[in-house]
């Protein structure tokens, strides 16, 4: 009864004394399951890369790229169990100050980010450098939860139910504009979209988002010859001459040339340096590489069991703040995870998002899997069914 | 929610069977075709050997430098210093290598080819000091020919790829170059090998066949001497050829073809050419003077050029009329001159104008008679005439008697022309006899100086027409024999028994040293048989009014049993040599000299020469009755004249002891004494040996030479010890010097 009018009201049990349950063991073990695979997959698909070295990064160590992410993984399972420790309300009452720094980084980024590519997308510090719009999708679900909480019952009108979040996604999505980066400019924007949608406000809204965006889309298109060539390559990579053509060939090349069975882990050919971003971005097409369509089939089964189970947890949450955040994270993952291999298998125009827990990247690991915690920490207050 | 999410993912599970199942094999193609690198693994190209295994063209190792500026870019390599050092290198402009090492998107600019060891050498080093990954190296093959312009329009080059480009390097090539193994590499983008799982198929390639050729580089040698002996003196326009042929095989022993060029750097043209180009106006004109040299340095024109054979094609008429009866050795002609020919205006006029008389057949073709000839040809008629003429290999019918007609003798050497007939309704016309009249001496028709010997070999070989080859042998890299060709009969075109009289008439053109318009290819002590030629380039009179011969002699030794013929022909002497110009003066004697070089070499043995008169020595006589006296003189070879009515001899002229020649009339005196008085000694220059002989005699005066005497050859005298005008007492003996050759008007069909 207790636990029922909490969940009512907002308020996290965890906030008394009580001990808390355990964490929910069949996300643990598929989140720990991916990751596992992720780590070998850096390695098999970065050696060959970090041995010849083309970029100067490694000094021609094969094992370059496979150590920093062991060491960011097991970092991160650290990182996700303290923070399945922590209380949901922690989470709750650090939102808006989450959402101040991240709204700060991403204002540093244009000015002192790390260039690469045209884009300065990166903020180094020290040895280390965190791409701030990752923290923003977690910025974006933990304060449009608060909000949805707080507001719930007006969140049908336009003052509270869309002002307050379309200006935290403007704001956002504003300076992403400015850095640029496009891939996470639309999946905040999804991302904030399936927020809205679970809090309740009314389907006009996204009727009308949806006409905006395609309005803009259109507008990009025409403006921005950039993008169009973006959706030329896409049609037709084999006939493009751009890095995205080329890119994409080679991992439709990679994809494709797997077959049923793949050609064994640490088989691929494609990885030694044909492909780009073949430990990045492109890690699925090494993955279907080498362990073919039903390697390829069961990561993406791992996903979706991990989502489905996401959306368990979120449903069963004791308050509808931990439902929203564990739908928002797992929604957020699922986003990466399709977009990710929809790009790599040419369904959407190239565009550069990580495959969650696949993909190198220190910082953004260490950020997923304490988004994981967070998940974590929720399913400690189930009760039901334990 | 979790509908959609099942959607979403079934759409992914769908992308992915459709490109991983669906599509894997074109996708497996794709990739397998971009991951597999085709290295070619050289092949060793055979050597060219002579007939006596002396290599004529063989292939060394060297390097190739190229740059890979991708890898220049990527491993940040310094582009000025590459330039500069293989600039310094290799002498070449630095900015331009510069410029090769900035075509950032290029893995392989080549810098420079076929680099000898001691500056491929030079590279490597370099590369290493520097550490250069963007500067490599790889083996290629470069063809040496250690005899430079010797044969080398039968040998040819081969160009940059290894190609071959002219002659037996063209004709072989395949057999030289055999078969470039492959090996497939799995490779990374970059072409280097995959790291752990080394992919590599190797196909060996097969090294290519050592060809050894019938050509003998010393008879190539003794040709190409006196070929360009013969150029320089003669003053040869155009260029000359030569080809010498073992007649009962068909095997090319020499083949030579003027101006040649050194096969080492077959792009150089001549000194004369060069200047010419320094002098040249512009770019495109010097380009285009260097571009004609080396075609005309290239053309080996006793393969490639036709021309009207002229009178030396009177052998094959010959043959033809003696294998069908048509004529007999005992047949007479009659020359007046001319001779009308139906279908023509002018009567065809035999180059003596006054006409040879009557003469046998032997003589018709030693004094080489146009009209003897024609009337020759018209008694075999145009349509065995034709026949033979195919028979000989000049031309291939075809079926259908209006075309022209062309043939050639399918000689292994590339570059190879076809000749050009008329076609058998011309020919043939029953109205118009005037083709066969020109054709029965050669003209009106081209031919190939290769087509011309082959079928004269045929003639003389015993009637067997042969298919000449070059290249006598394959051998297998490790040396073993993989192919011998066999001498090809393509057909028996005449008997034995014709060829046997035909040989013994050429004998007497060359043999008669009165008669024969060959003789002055004579060579002591070997019996050789031959035709003379000089053909007149109608067609160019015709176009410029410039009137311009080629002049050819075509010989075969030994005259009783052929193993060799040679032909020499030269194209467009000058005018200003001041020898007249006919294959007996000009082509004739370069055969000669080429046979008396070629005969010993070949071990044919010489015969004595029983008609080499000596001089002999003056017996003592005095005392001697006069019968005894006689006798005595009659052994050694004098005549003599007796002065006085005494029954012995009481003195003599000249003296005991003295060297005189022979045949010379000396003088008996019976009782009367010698004349005391002083005789004036006449100019002798110009004399033959015999005339001065006569000539001095009569004034009681006595010659003798230390010139060798040569009954073949016309010789006169250049200079005698006693000077026109002085007195000489009788009895004395004048030494003189004989010269060869003359200018008479034999030589001039």
């Amino acid at each position: 009864m207790r636990y029922e009018s909490a969940r009512l009201t907002g308020f996290s049990v965890s906030e008394g004394k009580e001990k808390r349950g355990g964490v929910d063991f069949n996300f643990l073990l598929l989140v720990l399951l991916l990751l596992v695979m992720g780590v070998v997959m850096v390695l098999s698909s970065s050696y060959a890369r970090a041995y010849y070295d083309p970029g100067h990064v490694t000094g021609g160590n094969a094992a370059y790229y496979f150590i920093r992410q062991l060491l960011y993984a097991c970092l991160g399972v650290v990182l996700m169990l303290l923070a399945s420790r922590l209380p949901m309300g922690f989470y709750r009452r650090y939102a808006f100050p989450f959402l101040l720094v991240t709204l700060l980084l991403l204002a540093l980024v244009p000015l002192i980010g790390v260039r690469a590519n045209g884009s300065r997308r990166w903020l180094g510090v020290g040895g280390l450098t965190v791409q701030p719009s990752e923290l923003a999708k977690l910025a974006v679900i933990l304060s449009f939860s608060v909000l949805i909480v707080r507001y719930r019952g007006r969140m049908g009108s336009v003052r509270w139910g869309i002002l307050p979040f379309a200006g935290i996604l403007a704001a956002i999505v504003g300076l992403l504009v400015l850095e640029p980066h496009f891939s996470a400019s639309i999946i905040i924007l999804a991302l904030g979209a399936v927020m809205l949608f679970l809090g309740g406000v009314h389907l006009i809204w996204f009727v009308t988002a949806f006409g905006v965006v395609g309005a803009g889309f259109v507008v990009l298109m025409t403006f921005f010859p950039y993008a169009s060539s973006r959706i030329t390559t896409w049609r037709d990579p084999f006939s493009s001459s751009s890095d995205e053509g080329y890119q994409i060939v080679q991992s439709l090349y990679s994809i494709g040339s797997g077959g049923l069975s793949g050609l064994g882990l640490g088989g691929s050919r494609q990885k030694f340096l044909y492909l780009p971003e073949e430990h990045n971005d492109f890690i699925f097409s090494v993955l279907c590489e080498e362990l073919g369509f039903i390697g390829a089939l069961l990561v993406l089964a791992l996903f979706a069991l991990l989502i489905l189970r996401g959306y368990w947890i979120a449903l069963h949450c004791r308050s509808r703040f931990d439902s929203l955040v564990c739908a928002g994270i797992t929604t957020l993952l699922a986003l990466q995870v399709f977009l990710n291999v929809a790009v790599v298998t040419n369904l959407m125009p190239c565009t550069g998002i990580s495959l969650p827990f696949f993909s190198y990247g220190g910082t953004a690991l260490l950020i997923q899997l304490g988004e994981m915690g967070i998940v974590l920490s929720a399913s400690r207050d189930i009760l039901e069914e334990r | 929610m979790a509908f959609f999410g099942v959607f979403v993912f079934a759409v992914l599970a769908a992308r992915l069977f459709q490109l991983q199942i669906l599509e894997h094999e074109r996708y497996e193609r794709l990739t397998i075709r971009q991951q597999l690198r085709e290295a070619p693994s050289s092949a060793a190209r055979g050597t060219i050997y002579d007939t006596n295994l002396n290599p004529l063209a063989i292939s060394a190792s060297v390097d190739n430098v190229y740059l890979s500026p991708a890898e220049i870019e990527m491993y940040g390599e310094d582009k000025d210093l590459i330039a500069r050092e293989l600039g310094d290198i290799l002498q070449l402009d630095p900015e331009e290598i510069r410029e090769k090492a900035s075509r950032s998107g290029s893995w392989y600019v080549t810098v420079a080819r076929k680099l000898e060891k001691e500056q491929a050498d030079l590279v490597r080093a370099m590369k290493t000091e520097y550490n250069l990954r963007g500067v490599r190296l790889e083996t290629d093959t470069r063809r040496y020919y250690p005899n430079s312009s010797l044969a080398c329009h039968v040998i040819g080059f081969v160009g940059t790829d290894n190609y071959g480009l002219e002659g037996i390097e063209a004709e072989y090539d395949s057999a030289l170059s055999g078969s470039a193994g492959r090996s497939l590499r799995a490779t990374n983008a970059y072409g280097s090998d995959l790291l752990f799982a080394p992919f590599e198929a190797y196909e060996p390639g097969e090294d290519g066949f050592d060809l050894v050729l019938t050509l003998d580089s010393t008879i190539q040698f003794f040709v190409e001497k006196h070929l360009k002996q013969a150029v320089a003196d003669y003053d040869i326009q155009n260029g000359a050829g030569a080809i010498a042929m073992d007649v009962n095989t068909g095997a090319i022993l020499a083949m030579a073809s003027l101006d040649g060029y050194d096969l080492n750097h077959f792009l150089d043209v001549s000194a004369e050419v060069q200047a010419q180009i320094e002098q040249a106006q512009s770019e495109e004109e010097a380009e285009r003077l260097r571009r004609e040299a080396q075609t005309r340095q290239w053309r080996n024109k006793a393969l490639s050029d036709t021309y009207e054979p002229g009178s030396t094609f009177k052998i094959i008429t010959l043959s033809m009329a003696l294998e069908e009866g048509a004529v007999g050795l005992s047949d007479g002609f009659y020359c007046g001159g001319n001779v009308s020919v139906k279908g023509r205006n002018n009567p065809i006029r035999c180059w003596k104008t006054e006409g040879h008389g009557s003469q046998t057949l032997t003589q018709a073709v030693q004094h080489s008679c146009n009209v003897a000839f024609v009337n020759i040809g018209q008694r075999v008629g145009a349509e065995t005439f034709y026949r033979y003429c195919e028979a000989f290999g000049f031309l291939n019918k075809t079926g259908n008697p209006d075309d022209n007609l062309t043939a050639s003798t399918g000689i292994d050497l590339a570059g190879e022309s076809g000749s050009i007939w008329w076609s058998e309704n011309t020919f043939c016309s029953p109205r118009n006899l005037s083709q066969l009249a020109a054709a029965s001496f050669g003209q009106t028709f081209t031919i190939t100086p290769l087509q011309l010997i082959t079928a004269v070999s045929a003639c003389v070989n015993g009637g067997k027409l042969m298919r000449p080859y070059v290249v006598r042998q394959l051998l297998n890299p490790d040396g073993s024999l993989a192919y011998e060709r066999e001498p090809q009969v393509v057909r028996q075109v005449i008997s034995e028994a014709t060829s046997k009289t035909v040989r013994s008439i050429l004998e007497q053109v060359v043999g008669d040293p009165k008669d024969g318009t060959g003789r002055n290819a004579a060579v002591a002590g070997y019996r050789i048989g031959g035709k003379t030629g000089t053909s007149e380039k109608v067609s160019l009179e015709a176009q410029t009014g410039e009137k311009q011969y080629i002049v050819s002699f075509i010989g075969f030794a030994p005259a009783d049993d052929p193993k060799i013929a040679v032909l020499v022909f030269l194209d467009t002497p000058s005018n200003a040599s001041g020898i007249y110009i006919s294959g007996g003066q000009m082509a004739a004697p370069v055969v000669g000299n080429m046979m008396a070089d070629i005969l010993p070499y070949l071990g044919v043995e010489p015969q004595e020469e029983a008609e080499n008169r000596r001089d002999v020595q003056m017996p003592l006589l005095q005392g001697l009755s006069l019968w005894e006296a006689t006798e005595r003189l009659k052994e050694t070879g004098l005549r003599w004249r007796s002065i006085g009515e005494g029954d012995s001899v009481t003195d003599q002229l000249p003296a005991p002891g003295v060297m005189l020649a022979a045949d010379t009339e000396v003088l008996l005196y019976r009782g009367a004494e010698p004349s005391e008085e002083l005789e004036t000694v006449p100019d002798l220059s110009g004399m033959s040996y015999d005339e001065a002989r006569d000539t001095l005699s009569y004034y009681g005066l006595y010659i003798q030479t230390l010139s060798p005497i040569q009954e073949n050859e016309r010789q006169t005298i250049g200079g005698q010890n006693a000077a026109a005008g002085s007195k000489r007492k009788h009895g004395d003996v004048i030494q003189v010097t004989l010269v060869s050759g003359d200018d008479s008007l034999l030589g001039k069909y």
